[in-house]
């Protein structure tokens, strides 16, 4: 389904982070492309490389970070690693926005959150503030937002987390970007209020004709709303497919032994839930070849010599050499 | 007769132990959001003194330097003088007044240009980090590796008598603690998702410093400004009572310290008013600036 154009190509990006031990490959050669009104989740353990990628996107990476020189990322016709700082300011928030895991913390306490959403749409929509502020309102409403004409005034911590995760997301679709980066936009949630949230996103990415990274730890998330999944490991993408193949025909056997670890409710009161042996592989030195294989039970020499690349066929790519 | 005093504890015990606790609960939540008594106290205190001070020539007292002959050394509830007089016939109060001049000048000025720069110097540094951060660590450092006892005689001698140098000699040797307090402040605040959320919106440096970092590193920076204001104080008390700020006929409390030493058996409330005031005015400094840290501290304000 390659028809539609991609609102985002992303090719070979790399980032590394100076430690004091050397060198830190957080994201190490991912390549993805997302297609207009498409949503991709990416999945993958704490560490995995995920929020990572969603900041090397946008650029917006500690100074310390370095990232690869062949890395691209293409964004509505856009080379954005070659893009100078200026015309990036121009575009973030405008064409791409991101809502962050925390809500507690991604909204700045000494604000109210009127003047946060106003900022954005004069600085980017040329809006006057007055105009500026009865859109504001509307977009409180969009989310759900109770009684926006008086929220509108209020500081962030006068709202619960759930409002304050929908403060996010109106000020991230404030000026109709073609792609919204959800960062875990629910971990830091009640449960009950996650649904919601998720809810709330994908209304919006539809309705909108948006195109969304859904970046989440939760492969019950990723099932329900996502169109395709990438699976992340060790920095690399090691499973890529669209969310019923991924379910149905899982080939790498990280991305089983993730699935496998999704407690079922139907699993029996004594089945003991099933655990991923091991710890993730140290990013400062990491493991040769597969950099799963230590922990992978079908793991042999072959494995170890050299890592597999992101190979398959039409939509259905794994990084394996012995695929289930 | 029923001792009711004997009666009460058991009775609060046995029946009001809930209502009780609750009560106690109550006023400790009281205690905890307002400032408390001492705070009040000492800024009724403070603003007596900045208020009289500012007010000086409109109080109808009589001039600092102008000398009563009929009144020399006169003790404190003398008539027309209720602090008495000084050995050349000079009112206390009108003179402790005017002095309270010099040492609030230099207590606000000296921290506030100390702060103003060192807030400057650490913002550019936590925010940037890199070599602009080393640098500026560099030049502190350095700036801190001369002793600041030095400096203030250097000032004098060069500037002696000067109350603005004073203050600016006192300043400069601020800057290295507002720079380091500003740093650190700035370091854990710029690593808060908001201040990558406003990038990811597309907020220049400049509007991020100002709009996302600096107002959330104001307050534990201000908690500082009151530490350095007693300190500053002080400072120029010691100055001015070894005769290297303010020069004589200008009244400053330190000088009147040091000019009543010679008199301290006769007339000890030459030193000693001029004291009292001091120690009083650097105290409510001090207890005020702990109650204000610790709201700011206790409370979720969000701050630090």
């Amino acid at each position: 389904m390659h028809d539609r154009p991609p609102v985002l190509e992303v090719l070979d990006l790399r980032t590394a982070f100076p430690t004091a031990r050397g060198m830190l490959q957080a994201v190490d050669g991912v390549s993805f492309r997302l297609e207009q009104g498409r949503t991709l989740a990416i999945v993958g353990e704490s560490g995995s490389g995920k929020s990572v990628l969603s900041r090397s996107i946008l650029g917006l990476l500690p100074r310390n970070a370095e990232t690869g020189p062949e890395g691209r990322v293409v964004l509505n016709g856009n080379d954005l690693t070659r893009l100078p700082e200026r015309s990036m300011r121009k575009l973030r928030g405008r064409q791409a926005a991101i809502v962050f895991q925390d809500p507690m913390t991604s909204l700045n306490p000494t604000m109210t959150i009127g003047s946060q959403i106003v900022e954005v749409l004069i600085f980017h929509m040329g809006m006057t503030k007055a105009t500026a502020r009865c859109r504001a309102i509307e977009l409180l409403a969009t989310v759900g937002m109770p009684q926006p004409a008086t929220r509108v005034d209020q500081y962030p911590h006068q709202l619960s987390g759930g409002m304050r995760q929908r403060v996010a997301i109106a000020i991230a679709i404030a000026c109709e970007p073609s792609l919204l980066i959800a960062d875990e936009p629910t971990t830091a949630l009640d449960v009950t209020v996650q649904a919601e949230i998720l809810d709330l996103l994908q209304r919006q990415v539809r309705e909108r004709q948006m195109s969304m990274i859904l970046i989440t730890h939760d492969m019950g998330i990723v099932a329900a709303r996502a169109d395709e999944v990438a699976v992340m490991y060790a920095g690399r993408i090691v499973e890529r497919a669209p969310v019923r193949d991924l379910f149905h025909q899982t080939r790498m056997p990280y991305t089983s032994a993730l699935l496998a670890s999704i407690p079922q409710i139907d699993g029996g009161r004594r089945g003991r839930l099933e655990a991923i042996g091991g710890r993730p592989p140290d990013l400062v030195d990491p493991p040769s070849g597969c950099s799963f294989r230590p922990r992978c039970r079908f793991a042999s020499d072959k494995c170890d010599m050299t890592a597999p690349p992101l190979a398959g066929t039409g939509q259905h790519h794994f990084a394996c050499w012995h695929p289930l | 007769m029923v001792d009711l005093a004997s009666l009460r504890p058991v009775e609060g015990r046995a029946s009001a132990a809930p209502s009780d606790r609750h009560a106690r609960a109550i006023a400790e939540h009281r205690r905890s959001r307002g400032l408390g008594v001492v705070f009040w106290l000492s800024a009724s205190w403070l603003t007596l003194v900045i208020v009289v001070a500012a007010f000086a020539p409109l109080l109808g007292l009589v001039a600092p330097d102008e000398s009563d002959w009929m009144a020399l050394k006169a003790p404190i509830g003398s008539e027309n003088h209720i602090l008495g007089t000084d050995p050349l016939g000079r009112d206390v109060l009108s003179r402790v007044i005017y002095g309270a001049r010099v040492s609030l000048t230099v207590g606000f000025t000296a921290p506030a240009i100390g702060v103003g720069i060192g807030l400057v110097l650490g913002l550019a540094a936590g925010y940037y980090r890199g070599w602009v951060d080393e640098i500026i660590g560099i030049a502190i450092d350095s700036w801190l590796a001369i002793p600041g006892l030095v400096i203030l005689l250097l000032f004098s001698v060069l500037y002696g008598g000067s109350l603005f140098m004073v203050c600016l000699s006192l300043g400069l040797l601020f800057i290295p603690s507002a720079a380091r307090i500003t740093r650190a402040a700035t370091l854990t605040c710029t690593g808060r998702e908001y201040v990558i959320a406003a990038r990811a919106l597309g907020a220049s440096d400049l509007r991020i410093i100002t709009r996302e970092v600096f107002p959330n590193i104001i307050w534990p920076l201000l908690a500082f400004v009151m530490i350095d204001i007693p300190i500053a104080i002080v400072v120029e008390g010691s100055l001015s009572f070894l005769g290297l700020s303010v020069q004589a006929p200008t009244p400053s409390w330190g000088g009147m310290i040091s000019e009543g030493r010679e008199y301290l058996e006769a007339s000890p409330h030459l030193s000693l008013v001029p004291t009292a005031v001091m120690f009083l005015t650097v105290l409510s400094f001090n207890l005020a600036g702990d109650a204000m840290r610790k709201r700011v501290s206790g409370g979720r304000s969000g701050a630090i």
